[in-house]
């Protein structure tokens, strides 16, 4: 009896494990700077389940892109990844994989786009060669569909296809630039797709079209993508998760409509009433409190959100909230969630 | 209540001016960042203090000794002598002046002169970018060794600055083109447009806003040209086209090779050797210290307080 | 305090096989910005609203049409006065990073404006070391811990507002501010809106705020007027609220449905839509309404003849059938 629900257990366990694309666990990154090391990424777990969109919101440093580059072991000096797992699809942790193996999940099963992608270019190649070169690194038997389809997305994406291919990556716009990143994630027909800050360049009526594009392309193919951004907009209308980053954290997460409409932690409830927003009263809003986490910020011992809360006490400053859930798949990261300013 | 004096600023702020203290600071510490920097450095200081104080250590003419012609290296002769017995460590430093000073001299000119006509023409681009670029180009395309070798003829090079000038005179033109192409670039940066809209003068805008993003490729054109002026001027003094007026290091190349067959015979050898070693050494100087000087211009490795 | 009348420009620009081709990219614009006001253009990039920018500073030259600042035409002006006018008009950029001279310390580039101030005005150095305090101070930072460093150790929203401060230090009239948050964190734009919203409220400085993001405009302050522009001509115009609660022109229709919506806190607007197909510089001008080939709701006519801006009710549009839409996403 003993047996069977051990093994019922397991294979649950197991179960729960198949559903997620990415489970990463205790991921941590650090910085080595002139002024000592900076945990960039500190103790975060996070779990993409399959065909999900998560958004990832956090300020320009907070360590988003970091993650992200850590999940894919992309991390460049000099900073490094000092521990962590990321289990792909339920099956092996690829940061233990040989770089040859890892290099080749690259781009074959996680499909990523730099922030900088209008930088990430080699300039000194055509954009069509460069899909070439990508099939020939990934060992894509049919370079011809490869273009094909690359072509295909080019249109999608609102790009002349054939005139892009045949360009230089100076030749095209900011926003040509975006798009064809874009592009490059999707081209090698990854099942799990990073995007980072991928419609900074665009403006509205461009971004609304390739916001819609992503949805098509993620129902079509059951598609797995993870969007780290600073803009709450984009996320919060593309994405059904949503995490919350500050300084290398994970400080809230959850249900997107849930996470915005009853937000638990001060800094998400600060962000929101920070942004500039089409509805609502425009005096109503408030900038942040207080500036952006530096070297100094990271050694204290307490919450790293202290000097810039509204509902801190004392016992703040002793020791760092973990995640906790609130309700159902709501977690907060918190000594004092449900307090409010008055206090 | 209070006195007129101190009513004026109660709180006199003034910030930490990091004008100057903080160029040469940051450069000392590029310097000593690496050790092939330190050592580079001290090289060039030795040469320079060789260049100042050398002449001074020795009488106006050095002591000849037919006794010790061609001597081999000894105590008493640390590089062994020349044809007349002067000990050739002695030709050295006091024929480190002449050399030294000539490049400075010509690197100098090459570097204002190409600065000021680079940023002029990049600036005000027009009829006075096209009238500064054909000269340019005129400069360009004239050999400068042959022009050397004429000059010669009519010109007496036995003053340093004769030798400069002529050495930058030749020289300016590709530094005119580099500095001409980085200001059109520079010119269109969101900064230099600001400083038009808050009405400062051209004059600021070039020598305040402009020459200091330049200012890393100029040190570094600086200390090359220095090199390349040494040897452009020892070659020609070498080949003897250039007659044969002071006492350098290209003369003694030219006496040792010419006259002395240092070539065959292994006795005149440190008579050649030596200005060559002197050459090499200072050339390995300036080349190791180039290395700083990309990093001493560049205000993103200043460090925050 | 500024006018323009009119205006318009032309560039050339080389096509391919060396014919030059006329791009018309502003088209007969007239606006006018009161002392203390604020005027937002709305528009996709590539619309002209830039260049409208730069021609109101100096940076351009307009093909025609006049602009006049404090009741003086400066195309009629001599070189000096006119740079003297254009100067109470200064310019901020869009990147920061770029629009700071990386080689001086704030305090260099402060002293730099400040010391000719100075001397036109005949004061000494300790009123530069004062009126740099004052200015740094009033865009929101700390002088101590500012004067001393360089651009790149600088953080994207402090350098925007040194960089403000900057432009006031010739005591302007008008800022023109050209997508001056865009390349700002959305979470620490507000705090730059709210400076130049307070400029205008207490020291009376005119805002021209050049965006493609209509959220941020509202944030200038309750009586600001919005002017959206679509190849070089403005399409529709009015106070900021109204146009965005009662937009009349499918184009502003479209921009304002084309906002992501914030799950949770806001509700898409009922009338909303999507446009999918995209902005192209024209081939050949068309003789119909420049939006007809993206229009969802163009008819015969649209192609046919060109709609005016017309005024109707204390607001302008420039379409045939016209018909306020509620596109814009409410508060739930």
């Amino acid at each position: 009896m003993s047996d069977t629900s051990t093994v019922n257990t397991e294979s649950a366990f197991k179960d729960q494990k198949q559903k997620m694309a990415i489970s990463a666990r205790n991921i941590n990154v650090v910085y080595a700077t002139p002024t000592g090391d900076i945990p960039a990424v500190r103790d975060v777990d996070i779990d993409l389940p399959k065909g999900s969109i998560t958004g990832i919101i956090g300020e320009s440093g907070s360590g988003k892109s970091t993650l992200i580059m850590a999940i894919m072991n992309a991390v460049t000096k000099p900073g490094k990844i000092t521990s962590g797992s990321v289990i792909l699809n339920g099956e092996n942790d690829i940061l233990q994989l040989s770089s040859e193996k890892q290099r080749k999940i690259r781009g074959k099963e996680i499909g990523f786009v730099f922030q900088a992608a209008q930088n990430s270019l080699n300039p000194l190649r055509r954009i069509g060669q460069q899909i070439l070169d990508l099939g020939r690194a990934h060992e894509v038997n049919d370079l011809r569909e490869l273009i094909k389809y690359a072509k295909r997305l080019l249109i999608r994406l609102g790009l002349d296809a054939d005139r892009v291919l045949a360009s230089y990556q100076h030749e095209l716009s900011g926003g040509m630039r975006q798009r064809v990143g874009i592009m490059f994630s999707l081209v090698l027909n990854a099942n799990i797709v990073f995007l980072d800050e991928s419609t900074t360049a665009l403006d509205m009526l461009s971004q609304a079209s390739v916001l819609e594009i992503i949805r098509e392309l993620q129902k079509e193919k059951n598609l797995t993508i993870a969007f780290v951004s600073h803009d709450i907009g984009v996320i919060a209308d593309l994405s059904e998760r949503i995490e919350i980053f500050y300084a290398g954290e994970i400080v809230e997460e959850g249900k997107t409509s849930e996470v915005l409409a009853s937000p638990k932690h001060p800094y998400t409830k600060g962000l929101i009433k920070a942004i500039p927003k089409i509805s609502g009263d425009i005096d109503a809003a408030e900038p942040l409190k207080g500036s952006s986490p530096d070297y100094r910020t990271f050694k204290q011992k307490g919450c790293l959100f202290y000097d810039r809360c509204p509902i801190r006490t004392n016992s703040c400053q002793d020791s760092r909230p973990e995640l906790n859930i609130t309700n159902r798949d709501h977690k907060v990261a918190c000594f004092r969630v449900g307090a409010n300013d008055r206090d | 209540m209070t006195t007129p004096g101190t009513a004026k600023s109660v709180h006199t702020f003034t910030p930490k001016s990091y004008n100057g203290a903080s160029f040469w600071k940051a450069a000392w510490r590029s310097i000593t960042r690496k050790t092939s920097r330190i050592i580079g450095f001290a090289i060039i200081v030795l040469f320079t203090l060789m260049a100042i104080f050398g002449p001074y250590l020795y009488s106006s003419h050095l002591p000849i000794n037919t006794n010790a012609i061609y001597a081999p290296i000894s105590w008493k002769y640390p590089l062994g002598t020349d044809f007349e017995g002067t000990s050739n460590l002695a030709l050295i430093i006091t024929g480190a002046r002449y050399v030294l000073l000539a490049a400075a001299l010509g690197a100098l000119f090459t570097v204002i002169f190409g600065t000021v006509l680079g940023l002029i023409a990049g600036y005000f681009v027009g009829w006075s970018d096209s009238i500064i670029m054909r000269i340019t180009d005129f400069f360009l395309t004239i050999p400068s060794f042959p022009l050397l070798v004429v000059l010669s003829t009519v010109w007496n090079f036995g003053h340093p600055l004769a030798m400069g000038f002529i050495l930058g005179i030749t020289s300016w033109g590709g530094m005119a083109r580099a500095v001409r192409s980085q200001t059109l670039s520079l010119r269109e940066r969101g900064f230099v447009e600001a400083a038009r809209g808050l009405g400062l003068s051209p004059f600021h805008i070039l020598f305040r806003e402009i020459l200091p993003n330049v200012s890393s490729y100029i040190g570094m054109n600086l200390l090359t040209s220095i090199t390349g002026c040494i040897y452009a001027e020892v070659g020609l003094f070498f080949l003897g086209v250039v007659p044969f007026h002071v006492n350098n290091w290209g003369v003694m190349l030219n006496m040792a090779v010419f006259s002395a067959g240092a070539m065959s015979s292994p006795d005149a050898l440190p008579y050649l050797l030596s200005p060559l070693l002197a050459l090499l050494l200072l050339t390995l100087g300036i080349v190791l210290f180039l290395d700083a000087v990309d990093e001493m211009f560049n205000p993103r490795l200043r460090e925050d307080v | 305090m500024i006018e323009i009348k009119n205006l318009q420009k032309f560039f050339q620009i080389k096509a391919k096989f060396s014919n030059h081709k006329t791009v018309h990219a502003v088209r007969n614009v007239n606006l006018a910005i009161p002392s203390g006001g604020a005027l937002c253009l709305i528009g996709e990039s590539g619309c002209g609203k830039t260049t409208i920018g730069r021609m109101l500073c100096g940076m351009e030259n307009p093909s025609s049409g006049s602009i006049i600042i404090d009741g003086q035409d400066i195309s009629k002006l001599k070189r000096g006065a006119r740079a003297k006018l254009l100067q109470k008009v200064q310019l901020i950029h869009q990147d920061p990073y770029q629009a700071l001279n990386p080689t001086h310390t704030i305090e260099q580039m402060m002293k730099a404006t400040l010391k000719k101030m100075a001397k036109q005005k005949k004061k000494d150095a300790d009123w530069i070391r004062q009126r740099m305090d004052e200015l740094l101070k009033l865009v929101g930072l700390d002088p101590e811990t500012i004067l001393f460093k360089y651009p790149h150790m600088l953080s994207g929203g402090q350098r925007q507002r040194v960089i403000i401060a900057r432009a006031l230090t010739v005591e302007p009239e008008m800022l023109i501010a050209d997508e001056v948050v865009s390349m700002i964190d959305v979470s620490l734009r507000l705090g730059i809106l709210k400076l130049l919203r307070y400029l205008r409220e207490r020291h009376n400085i005119s805002i021209l705020f050049i965006t493609h993001d209509i959220a941020s405009a509202r944030y200038l302050g309750n009586d600001t007027e919005l002017y959206v522009v679509y190849k070089g001509m403005v399409i529709e115009r009015g106070r900021t609220e109204r146009v965005i609660r009662s937009p009349q022109h499918p184009y502003t229709q479209a921009l304002l449905s084309a906002m992501p919506i914030l799950k949770g806190i806001e509700k898409p607007g009922k009338d909303r839509f999507v446009i999918t197909s995209q902005f192209r510089q024209s081939e050949e001008e068309p003789r119909g309404c420049l939006f007809a080939d993206r229009c969802p709701f163009k008819q015969s006519i649209c192609d046919e003849k060109r709609p005016e801006l017309v005024h109707k009710d204390d607001a302008y549009h420039a379409c045939f059938f016209p018909k306020v839409r509620q596109v814009a996403a409410e508060s739930i």
